[in-house]
C-alpha cells in the first residue's frame, strides 16, 4: 500500500513536514480511523465499504470528525472545503474512501 | 512509578505560572513543552507518565503551564505564540539544569524560544492544521445549534479582535500566527513519529495518537517508548 521514496527532501535541520511517504487514499483513511478510534490494524482492516461510521461508532463524534478531516488533508496533501463536507460523507467507510480518492486526483 | 510530583513557579507579566516538576534533584533534566489547545488536555496524563518514567531513568523533567492554560490567570485572548515563547524563556531561567527540550505536537511551534538547546519532537503539528480542526469543531457546534458558519466568516471574525474556537478565545494575532506557523528548522532536532504515521521521522514509536481521540486517555506503550528514547537521547 505504501509507495516508498517519493517526495524525499534534503534533510536540512531535521525533517520537513512535507516529507511524508505517499499513501493510497484508502490506506490513509484506514490509518486515520485507526488513530481516531483507538483500534488496532486488524480491526480497521476489517472495515468494508458498507461499514457504518457516524452514528454507529460512538467515538466518532463531531469533534473527532473535525480532526479526521484535518488529518486526511495532512496525509493526502489535499484541502477539503467547507461545502464539500456533508452528513452523507460519514455514513459509510466506502463513502469516505470514495471522497478521499476523488480529492487525491484533483 | 512512585515519583513525587511538585510544582515550581515562574513569573510572567506579573502572574505566577505553575510548572510541574518530577525528579528535580537529578543532575540531568529536560523541559517538556506540551501540545496546544485541546490536544494538551488529551495528552497530559501521558506526559506525566513520561515524567515519572524519566525519573526512574535518573532524569528530571519540568512541564510548564503556558499562560492562559490550566491554572493560569493570564487572559487567554492575550495569549499568542510569541507570548508563549516569552513565557518559556522566563520559565527556562528558573530551570538552568534543563539542557534539553522535548516538544509535543503544537508545542513544536514554540520550542524555538531557545536556539541553542537540542530538541526532541513528537509528531510536530502545523499551526494551520490546529486552526482548521478548531474551526471545524466550532462549525460543527454551530450546526447543532442551527447556525451556519464557514471558515471565511470565522477568519473575518478573528480579524475583528478575537474568535471563540472550540472553547478557546483566539486573538487576531494568535489566529494570524497559527495560519503560517511551522516548526522551526534547527541543526539539532530528533523527530519521533508514530508507527501509524505517514511522516518520516528519526524514530517510529509504537502507541496511539491520543491527540486525535474523543476523550483523554493514557497509553503506557507510547509513554514508555517516549521515555526510553528520550533517556537514550539525553544520556548519549
Amino acid at each position: 500500500m505504501i509507495a516508498l521514496g517519493k517526495r524525499r527532501c534534503p534533510g536540512i535541520g531535521g525533517l520537513l513536514m512535507s516529507e511524508n511517504l505517499d499513501l493510497t487514499p484508502e490506506a490513509a483513511v484506514r490509518a486515520v480511523m485507526q488513530d481516531i478510534l483507538g483500534l488496532d490494524a486488524e480491526q480497521v482492516a476489517a472495515f468494508t465499504p458498507d461499514t457504518e461510521l457516524f452514528g454507529a461508532l460512538p467515538e466518532l463524534d463531531s469533534m473527532a470528525v473535525a480532526g479526521l478531516l484535518t488529518e486526511l488533508e495532512d496525509r493526502l496533501d489535499i484541502m477539503i472545503e467547507d461545502d464539500e463536507v456533508d452528513g452523507e460523507l460519514f455514513e459509510t467507510f466506502g463513502n469516505l474512501v470514495a471522497f478521499a480518492e476523488m480529492k487525491a486526483v484533483e | 512509578m512512585t515519583a513525587t510530583l511538585e510544582y515550581s513557579r515562574y513569573e510572567f507579566q506579573g502572574n505566577d505560572e505553575l510548572c510541574l516538576r518530577v525528579g528535580g534533584h537529578h543532575a540531568k533534566s529536560i523541559l517538556l513543552i506540551p501540545p496546544l489547545f485541546d490536544e494538551m488536555n488529551r495528552m497530559r496524563r501521558m506526559l506525566v507518565d513520561v515524567m515519572r518514567l524519566l525519573d526512574t531513568n535518573g532524569i528530571g523533567s519540568a512541564l510548564p503551564d503556558l499562560p492562559g492554560t490550566n491554572e493560569s490567570l493570564f487572559r487567554q485572548e492575550h495569549a499568542s505564540l510569541a507570548v508563549w515563547r516569552q513565557a518559556l524563556t522566563e520559565c527556562s531561567h528558573i530551570l538552568p539544569e534543563c539542557k534539553h527540550i522535548a516538544s509535543f505536537r503544537g508545542g513544536c511551534l514554540i520550542d524555538d524560544f531557545a536556539d541553542d538547546l537540542p530538541k526532541w519532537r513528537l509528531s510536530p503539528a502545523k499551526g494551520n492544521a490546529l486552526l482548521r480542526t478548531m474551526m471545524r469543531t466550532r462549525m460543527a457546534s454551530d450546526k447543532e445549534a442551527g447556525l451556519s458558519t464557514n471558515m471565511v466568516q470565522l477568519t473575518d471574525e478573528a480579524q475583528q479582535g478575537a474568535v471563540n474556537l472550540a472553547g478557546n478565545r483566539i486573538s487576531a494575532s494568535m489566529f494570524s500566527e497559527l495560519q503560517d506557523a511551522v516548526p522551526a528548522l534547527s541543526d539539532d532536532v530528533r523527530t519521533a513519529q508514530l508507527e501509524t504515521s505517514a511522516h518520516k521521522g528519526d524514530i517510529k514509536l509504537p502507541g496511539s495518537a491520543l491527540w486525535l481521540r474523543a476523550e483523554p486517555d493514557e497509553d503506557l506503550l507510547l509513554s514508555g517508548a517516549i521515555a526510553t528514547d528520550l533517556a537514550s537521547w539525553i544520556l548519549s
